[in-house]
């Protein structure tokens, strides 16, 4: 079972007694089924659409609430789409009160706070345990290490730098012995 | 500029928005029956959600226009 709601839109031109009568032939489709019932009626009466719906520009609104098994929702609905005297039609589950969600609120903030609680100590905890003696000495070592890295690095640069020192010197020298070795040959 | 920080909807409690509600819905429509957004109404996510259902199904019945000063 359920709540539904429903707007019918009837043609402004039908008379309250015909309006009644397909009233009775819709809402006879639902309680056809055994547990429906049929909460309210509300006739809004003649109203202006704001555009016009097959030419008509006037309506003749009626909103009625119903509970219901989903099951007799598509005969329903085929019944009032073959009425050409029906403008529009709205079926959606109804939005009165609604004593569900206030309980889902409810339980929703008592687990909430609990859980915040529990986590909230479980962190204290970790805080409290990890930094005195755990998180320090490997922050120490790590500085460490980086130094000795940071060492390391540096004298590789160096050797680099010594290295290249060495090579042009190496070329220098080389560079210089051809240049006498040619001037040689040239005096032969 | 005028700034709104507490959401029309979470201001009266309203729990669901009624798509019934003709006045209220055509008030957080431009002028041309667009939906305005949450930064020029302050509506919470929320409600702005529930509004669009709203503003779409009251569109359907007729009770605000699709397109405003269109067609006139």
């Amino acid at each position: 079972m359920r709540d539904y709601e429903v707007v019918y839109i009837f043609k402004s031109s039908l008379t309250t007694e015909e309006i009644e009568g397909r009233l009775e032939g819709y809402h006879g489709r639902i309680l056809a089924l055994a547990g429906s019932e049929i909460t309210a009626v509300e006739h809004w009466g003649k109203r202006q659409l704001a555009f016009p719906i097959d030419r008509n520009d006037n309506g003749y609104y009626v909103v009625t609430q119903f509970t219901a098994s989903p099951a007799v929702l598509p005969d329903f609905e085929r019944m009032l789409k073959l009425d050409d005297d029906l403008l529009r039609h709205l079926v959606v589950l109804s939005e009165g009160e609604l004593p569900v969600p206030v309980q889902y609120e409810r339980g929703d903030e008592d687990r909430g706070g609990r859980g915040r609680r529990d986590d909230d100590e479980v962190r204290k905890k970790a805080a409290d345990k990890v930094p005195e003696d755990g998180d320090a000495a490997e922050e120490e070592t790590e500085t460490a290490e980086d130094d000795a890295e940071a060492a390391e690095e540096a004298a590789d640069a160096a050797e680099d730098d010594a290295d290249a020192v060495e090579d042009d010197v190496e070329d220098d020298s080389d560079d210089a012995g051809d240049d006498d070795d040619a001037d040689a040959t040239r005096r032969d | 500029m005028a700034f709104r920080k507490v959401c029309k909807f979470c201001e009266r409690n309203v729990e669901r928005i009624d798509y019934k509600d003709a006045d209220t819905l055509g008030r957080l429509i431009t002028d041309r029956g667009k939906i305005l957004p949450r930064r020029a109404t302050g509506t919470c996510a929320r409600h702005q959600r529930q509004l669009g259902t709203a503003i779409k199904r009251a569109r359907y019945l007729a009770f605000i226009p699709y397109i405003q000063g269109y067609h006139s």
